[in-house]
């Protein structure tokens, strides 16, 4: 069972997490009110926030997950303690340095680094090599975490039984959980890609202190930033999705899911594929070769839509004319699947190459990003939260509270989300620190964003208090 | 049993889903890319008759594809042209070839068309037509398509920068600004444009390296970094699961 030690390092992330995700979305509507006109920030204000809110959004989710699958692998695993703590005194640190770099340094890349902008110095002179440095620590830090899960992994299941290849099979006599195949099949790319981050880092630090006698390949550079950027995106709904396997039908007092042979197929389908669908960030780049451009395409269908199916056939098995127990946790987890494929959905539509021609860089893609992330990622590590937190007290938040909370999140997400794909359809280009007059829709789109973005901060302010109420019992409770 | 079914349906529905697209527009302006442009025989309003190398061979040109009973996109797009090389007026760095793809027009419908411009005079700009059109819009990557019903030509707005070794080294399509003019002069005079980068002796891990004689790219060093994480993944997997399983014996 989980220790003591554990509860009270989950209850830390979890509370770091929620702070950073308040500032995160004031920081967010900022930036939307100043399209919209209201504020008037410099663009150089603009574009540091833009980087900070991407930077926090990603890391802070990507360590939500993370937290969330080694809390509950310790049901099946003992997972390392130090590897926990080593991850979280690193990913503080390099926080930290990334807050003073964006919004002291005035570095202001966006959270995607293309190269060669960090080399570009625009900014505090100290901001180049603090931002690489803050992004080696996090990314060292993430490393350590992730290869400790994996090695406790592979010491209760050999490599097949952690891939669920025995399930290919009738009647397998070892059964792996799902959690333990999701989770699993995560952390590989996780790894993967934390492994590019850090290769990725070495050519910048490389081109930067060789003062002209190395560069590196603009194409490579992208090629290695979206392996990077792209799978650590994906790869935190997979945890999101990994926690719902383990938690959706317990907390509804249903038995657990068990993994057959189309769970095994579609999550090893999403193994493979994960890693070669960032080809389709590059769709606009005409130096790489057509053959990748199509692999990106097929990738990003095979990568995704074999698990969405596999999982939204779970839930609605599990919900489908069943007497369940409904708790916010679990309608938190539901409307995160819905949210997810919508997301998806308006992912793979911009991932087919004739309609990312249209998409391209328009406000689609933030619509479809922040989709899978407010409306999917968020409710998913949110109802993990939830349920961390009453685990260990017996007040709980009402009913009555808890629809509230669940309309204010679907209302003020969907409305903030419209805005976004309207503005897409609309062909209004995204990453605009203000609109010129001839985008005649952005400004009252981003006006409009702005006020639904504010709806949804308002749930997520009470689940900040009860939630980070709970959490800081927890770490203070001596048993 | 209804639960596979179930799965089924689902699976196939994301399937046509996934189906539901059609073949890409091509990205037009990076086709023909570094190519040489057709050497074509062309007779010069004005002029005695040239081959297209003996013309960029002089200076590096950009040429414009138009026709003169065009109803369409082409006099604004060379009023255009016009307006935005104005700055630009006795720079011998460059020559504007504007270029009839009309086998209808002949040199007189040229000249007619220069003396509407006002630039019958101008020296920086040259008309003409060529008997074989079809080659080179083939090797410019420009392809009119007519439609009999309006008796016009279905373009684009193209124009093609060409270098002093007749290769293409930029296009433009549509109507454009000052600033984009000023890449394409500057790439036809092989100044650098910060839109591509040249080979870099400093480069050591390219993902792919161009050839200028055959024209091709050839696999670089930087596509096994492309690998690596993957490999390396994959090794340390295998690594850690016969070390877990060994300290178990």
């Amino acid at each position: 069972m989980e220790s003591i030690k554990l509860k009270k390092i989950t209850s830390v992330w979890i509370i770091a997490v929620l702070t950073l995700f308040v500032a995160s979305i004031v920081l967010g509507i900022l930036m939307r009110l100043n399209q919209g006109g209201v504020l008037h920030q410099a663009p150089i204000t603009f574009y540091s926030n833009m980087t900070i809110h991407g930077i926090t959004m990603i890391g802070i989710w990507f360590v939500a997950g993370m937290a969330g699958i080694n809390y509950l692998m310790e049901r099946y695993v003992k997972t390392s303690y130090t590897a926990n703590l080593i991850a979280l005194i690193l990913t503080v640190s390099g926080v930290l340095m990334l807050w003073a770099v964006t919004l002291i340094g005035k570095f202001h890349t966006a959270w995607t680094f293309l190269y060669p902008l960090p080399l570009r110095v625009m900014w505090a002179q100290w901001a180049t090599p603090t931002f690489l440095v803050a992004m080696s620590i996090l990314a060292t830090g993430w490393l350590i975490w992730g290869i400790s899960m994996m090695t406790q992994v592979l010491k209760v299941y050999s490599i097949p039984q952690v891939f669920a290849w025995q399930h290919f099979k009738k009647d397998p006599a070892v059964k792996t959980p799902p959690f333990i195949l999701i989770s699993m099949i995560t952390l590989v790319g996780v790894v993967t890609c934390l492994l590019v981050a850090v290769l990725l880092m070495a050519l910048y630090f490389a081109e930067y202190f060789s003062k002209g006698n190395f560069v590196n390949d603009a194409l490579l550079m992208k090629n290695l930033t979206y392996f990077f950027g792209h799978t650590i995106a994906n790869e935190m709904l997979y945890l999101g999705l990994a926690v719902i396997y383990e938690l959706f039908s317990e907390v509804g007092g249903k038995p657990k899911w068990k993994t057959t042979w189309y769970v095994a197929l579609a999550w090893n389908f999403t193994l493979i594929f994960i890693l070669t669908a960032f080809f389709h960030h590059l769709y606009m780049d005409f130096v790489q070769p057509e053959g990748f451009q199509i692999a990106g395409q097929i990738a990003s269908y095979l990568a995704s839509l074999p698990a969405a199916a596999v999982t939204v056939f779970s839930v609605w098995v599990a919900v489908y004319r069943v007497k369940i127990k409904w708790t916010l946790t679990n309608l938190l987890f539901f409307v995160g699947v819905a949210g997810w494929v919508i997301g998806g959905f308006g992912a793979v539509i911009d991932a087919t190459i004739s309609n990312n021609i249209v998409l391209h860089n328009t406000q689609w893609v933030p619509a479809h990003f922040h989709t899978y992330n407010i409306l999917g990622n968020v409710l998913f590590s949110l109802g993990f939260f939830y349920w961390f937190s009453i685990q260990f007290t017996d007040k709980r938040v009402s009913e009555k509270l808890s629809r509230l909370i669940l309309s204010l999140l679907i209302i003020g997400g969907a409305g903030f989300l419209l805005a976004f794909y309207i503005g897409g359809a609309d062909s209004i280009p995204r990453r605009f620190s203000n609109y010129p007059a001839e985008f005649t829709t952005a400004r009252p789109l981003a006006n409009i964003g702005a006020v639904f973005a504010t709806v949804y901060l308002i749930p997520i302010l009470i689940l900040f208090y009860n939630i980070s109420k709970r959490c800081l019992k927890i770490l203070f409770s001596s048993s | 049993m209804f639960k596979n079914i179930v799965l089924l349906l689902l699976i196939f529905g994301f399937c046509n889903f996934a189906d539901a697209q059609t073949t890409s527009t091509a990205l037009k302006e990076e086709t023909n890319i570094y190519e040489r442009v057709y050497d074509a025989p062309l007779q010069v309003v004005g002029q005695e008759s040239a081959t297209f190398d003996e013309l960029y061979a002089q200076r590096p040109v950009i040429l414009a594809l138009i026709f003169t009973r065009c109803t369409g996109i082409c006099n604004p797009f060379l009023v255009k042209l016009k307006e935005s090389l104005q700055f630009k007026d006795g720079d011998d760095s460059f020559r504007v070839m504007v270029l009839s793809f009309d086998p209808r027009d002949n040199l007189s419908d040229m000249h007619r068309l220069a003396q509407n411009l006002g630039l019958e005079e101008n020296e920086q700009w040259a008309f003409a037509i060529t008997d074989s059109i079809s080659e080179l819009t083939q090797s410019v990557g420009f392809d009119p398509v007519w439609d009999s019903a309006r008796r016009q030509f279905d373009h684009d707005a193209l124009l093609v920068g060409i270098n002093r070794e007749g290769y293409i080294t930029k296009k433009l399509i549509g109507l454009r600004e000052r600033g984009d003019l000023d890449l394409l002069t500057g790439s036809i005079n092989n100044v650098f444009v910060p839109t591509y980068r040249l080979q870099n002796q400093n480069m050591l891990f390219s993902c792919f390296n161009y050839d200028p004689v055959t024209g091709k790219n050839k696999p670089g060093l930087g596509l096994i970094f492309l690998a690596l994480p993957a490999v390396l993944t994959a090794s340390l997997l295998i690594s850690i699961s016969i070390l877990v399983r060994r300290s178990r014996r």
